[in-house]
C-alpha cells in the first residue's frame, strides 16, 4: 500500500493535446495583414542616417555621444513583443504571445546583422482603421515561464539568454570608444583584451511590485500620423525607426569612461530608460 | 462549509481511482499534505522515454566540455543527490565551486532554484551548470551539436519527442527537468507517520515539538521550508553576497534559500558554502555561533538575543526528529 493520501496527476497530456487544437483558427476572409518595420537609425543633424556597423575592434568611429565621446557599433539585437494595434472606432488587434519547444509567436528578435528579421507581419488583423501600435521591447514573463523554447528564445542559439538570472536580455548591444578602457567580459564580440570594447546589455524582466527587481522592458505606445486601414488583401507597412543615438543620450547620458559593461539589471537602468524615446513611429504605405 | 465537504469529496473520489490502476511510476504523484505543484506539467508532459532521456543526459559527462563531468558527479543519488565527496563540489579541470550542491528533489514544487533564486524556472536550472566556469564550462549549443552526433541519442530523442529531426536544447532541458520533475521524496518515516502506517519513538516526537516551535517559522511545511531567502548569521561580512547578487539590493545581502530539510540527515555538508559537516555542527551554530549583520533574520534576533535557544538534550531530539526526514526508497530507488 505505497503511496496512501496521493494526487495523481493524469490530465496533464491530455490538456496538451487540447491546448493544441485551440490555435487551429479558420482565417477569417475579412481579415487583413499589417507590416511592421523596426528601422535602426542614427538621427545625426536632425537626418535620419542608415546604420553603419563595423568589423569588431575598428577604431573607425562613426556616431558621437552627447558628452562628445566617440564610438562605433558591432551588434544590435533586441526583442519585441506584446505588440497591439488600436483604431480609434475601438480596432483591436493582439498578438498573442505563445512559446513552445519548437516555436514562439508574439515575440520577435531584431538583429541589425540580419535585415530580414526588422519586419514583422501581422495576420489576421480584423479590418478596420488602426491608429496606434503598442509593443514592449524585451520579453517579459509570458515569454518565461514556459521554460526552456525554441526558435529565436532558444537559450543555445539566441545569444540573448542570462543563466545566472534566467531571462533573456531585452537589448543588447557592442562597440567600440576610444573613451571606453576595455576590459569588458562575456560578450559576443570583445573579449578582456578588447582595450576600447563597450557592452550594452539590458535585461531584467521580473515585474514584481514590492520587490527590489529591477524592471528594464520597456511598454511603449506610439501614435500613427495617419490611419493603417486593414481590409482583406490590403498590407499596410507601418515604418518605426530606432535611434540610435538616442539610446546613449536623452534622459540619461551614457558616458564610456564609466558604465561602460553592462550585464546586470541595475547597470541597465540609465540606457533602458532611454529606450522609449530612441522609438518613434515615422510613417506608413498603404 | 460547502467548499470543505466538496474538497474531501474530491480527494476521496481521486484516491479511490488510485487504487484501482497499477501505480505508473512516470507519472508525477505526491502527498496531498504537499505544497502546490509549481512546474507547469502541461507544457512538458512526463513520459518513461523522457524521464529516461533525462536520466542518461543527467549522468552523462558529455553535457561538460572536456567529457569529464557529469550532473550526477555532484548530485549523487544515494545522498538525495548532493556531493559527499568534496566540499565544494570540483568541476572541470578540478576547478572548486563556490557553493554547496544543493539537493535535488521534490523539485516540481519549487518556484525558484539556486540558493540565490536567480534561476526561476526548472528548465533553465541546467544552463546554469553546464555553462558555468567551476562546473561544466561548456556552451549549451556546443553540447547541442555533441548529442546530435551521436545515433543513440537522436534515436532517443525521438522516442521522447515524436518527429524531431534535430536535437534543439528545449528538447534537452525538457527532458532533464522531467527526469528531476519525478525525484519525489516523500517516503520518510515523516511521511510514514502522517500516513498512518509508523510512529515516532518518544524522544522523536520531543524532537517534532521543539522543532515546530523553534525551526519552522522558515523550515515550514511538508518540505521544510517557506522558500524564502534569509541572513542566518553565518558571517557578518560577506564574501558571497547570496540573494543580492539576484536582486542588487543591500536589504539581501547574505541571504540565501531556506534549504529543504528532507533527507537532511544524508545532505552533508550543510549551510550555502558547505562550512559544516554534522548536523551538531549546524545546531550549536544556531545556539551559539550566530553573527549580527544588519540583514540578519529577525527569527534569529529576539528579545536582543542572538540565535535560537535550545539545550544540549534539546538539540539532540531536534536531530533525532530530523533522521526521521530521510527517504530511504528515494535514494534507492532503482528508477532513479
Amino acid at each position: 500500500m505505497k503511496k496512501l493520501l496521493l494526487i495523481s496527476i493524469l490530465a496533464s497530456i491530455n490538456l496538451y493535446f487540447t491546448s493544441c487544437s485551440k490555435d487551429d483558427n479558420p482565417t477569417d476572409e475579412t481579415n487583413g495583414t499589417v507590416e511592421v518595420e523596426f528601422d535602426n537609425i542614427a538621427l545625426v543633424d536632425g537626418i535620419q542616417r542608415q546604420l553603419s556597423m563595423v568589423t569588431p575592434g575598428s577604431s573607425d568611429y562613426q556616431y558621437t555621444n552627447a558628452l562628445n565621446q566617440k564610438f562605433n557599433i558591432n551588434l544590435l539585437r533586441y526583442y519585441i513583443s506584446n505588440i497591439v494595434l488600436e483604431g480609434p472606432n475601438g480596432e483591436y488587434f493582439e498578438d498573442k504571445v505563445s512559446v513552445t519547444t519548437t516555436a514562439v509567436k508574439g515575440i520577435y528578435l531584431v538583429d541589425e546583422s540580419n535585415h530580414t528579421s526588422s519586419l514583422i507581419t501581422l495576420s489576421d488583423v480584423p479590418a478596420g482603421e488602426y491608429n496606434k501600435i503598442k509593443f514592449t521591447v524585451g520579453v517579459d514573463e509570458n515569454g518565461v515561464t514556459e521554460g526552456a523554447a525554441g526558435g529565436i528564445l532558444d537559450p543555445a542559439t539566441c545569444n540573448m539568454f542570462w543563466n545566472w538570472n534566467s531571462g533573456y536580455i531585452a537589448l543588447k548591444f557592442e562597440g567600440q570608444s576610444p573613451d571606453s578602457n576595455g576590459g569588458v567580459s562575456g560578450t559576443e564580440t570583445l573579449d578582456e583584451n578588447s582595450i576600447h570594447g563597450i557592452a550594452y546589455h539590458i535585461g531584467g524582466w521580473r515585474d514584481i511590485e514590492g520587490t527590489a527587481f529591477v524592471y528594464n522592458n520597456k511598454a511603449l505606445s506610439l501614435d500613427f500620423d495617419t490611419n493603417a486601414k486593414v481590409k482583406y488583401g490590403e498590407q499596410p507597412h507601418v515604418h518605426i525607426v530606432m535611434d540610435v543615438l538616442t539610446l546613449f543620450n536623452g534622459e540619461n547620458d551614457i558616458d564610456f569612461t564609466g558604465n561602460h559593461n553592462v550585464h546586470k539589471p541595475l547597470d541597465g537602468v540609465d540606457m533602458a530608460n532611454n529606450i522609449p524615446n530612441a522609438f518613434t513611429f515615422d510613417h506608413i504605405h498603404q | 462549509m460547502k467548499n470543505l465537504l466538496f474538497t474531501i469529496i474530491i480527494i476521496f473520489s481521486i484516491s479511490c481511482q488510485k487504487d484501482d490502476v497499477v501505480e505508473n511510476p512516470y507519472q508525477l504523484s505526491y502527498p496531498a499534505y504537499f505544497p502546490e505543484l509549481k512546474y507547469p506539467l502541461d507544457t512538458n508532459p512526463i513520459t518513461k522515454a523522457g524521464f529516461e532521456l533525462g536520466k542518461k543526459l543527467f549522468n552523462d559527462p558529455r553535457l561538460s566540455i572536456d567529457n569529464s563531468v557529469a550532473c550526477s558527479n555532484c548530485h549523487v543519488k544515494s545522498v538525495a543527490f548532493t556531493d559527499p565527496q568534496h566540499n565544494p563540489s570540483v568541476g572541470v579541470f578540478e576547478r572548486s565551486g563556490t557553493r554547496n550542491a544543493p539537493m535535488i528533489a521534490n523539485m516540481a514544487f519549487q518556484p525558484e532554484f539556486l540558493l540565490d533564486g536567480g534561476v526561476s524556472h526548472l528548465d533553465f536550472v541546467p544552463v546554469f551548470a553546464i555553462e558555468n566556469q567551476r562546473e561544466m564550462a561548456e556552451s549549451l549549443v556546443h553540447v547541442v551539436t555533441k548529442l546530435n552526433k551521436i545515433d543513440e541519442y537522436r534515436q532517443e530523442f525521438r522516442n521522447a519527442f515524436p518527429n524531431l529531426d534535430t536535437i534543439t536544447s528545449p528538447f534537452m532541458l525538457k527532458a532533464l527537468s522531467q527526469y528531476m520533475l519525478l525525484l519525489v521524496s516523500d517516503e520518510a518515516k515523516y511521511d510514514h507517520v502522517l500516513q498512518g502506517i509508523a510512529q515516532y519513538t518518544q524522544d522523536e516526537l520531543a524532537g517534532k515539538t521543539l522543532f515546530d516551535s523553534k525551526c519552522a517559522t522558515c523550515h515550514s511545511g511538508a518540505l521544510f521550508t517557506n522558500y524564502g531567502f534569509f541572513n542566518n548569521g553565518l558571517d557578518s561580512s560577506f564574501e558571497d553576497i547570496g540573494r543580492a547578487k539576484i536582486t542588487e539590493s543591500d536589504s539581501d545581502l547574505g541571504k540565501f534559500k531556506v534549504p529543504s530539510l528532507r533527507n537532511i540527515g544524508r545532505t552533508a555538508p550543510y549551510m550555502h558554502d558547505g562550512r559544516f559537516e554534522t548536523l551538531e555542527e549546524v545546531l550549536n551554530h544556531y545556539r551559539f555561533g550566530v553573527k549580527d549583520s544588519p540583514t540578519l533574520a529577525q527569527e534569529l534576533r529576539t528579545a536582543g538575543q542572538l540565535g535560537i535557544e535550545l539545550s544540549d538534550d534539546e538539540a539532540e531530539k531536534i536531530i533525532l526528529f530530523l533522521n526521521t526526514l530521510t527517504d530511504y526508497e528515494f535514494i534507492s530507488n532503482p528508477i532513479f
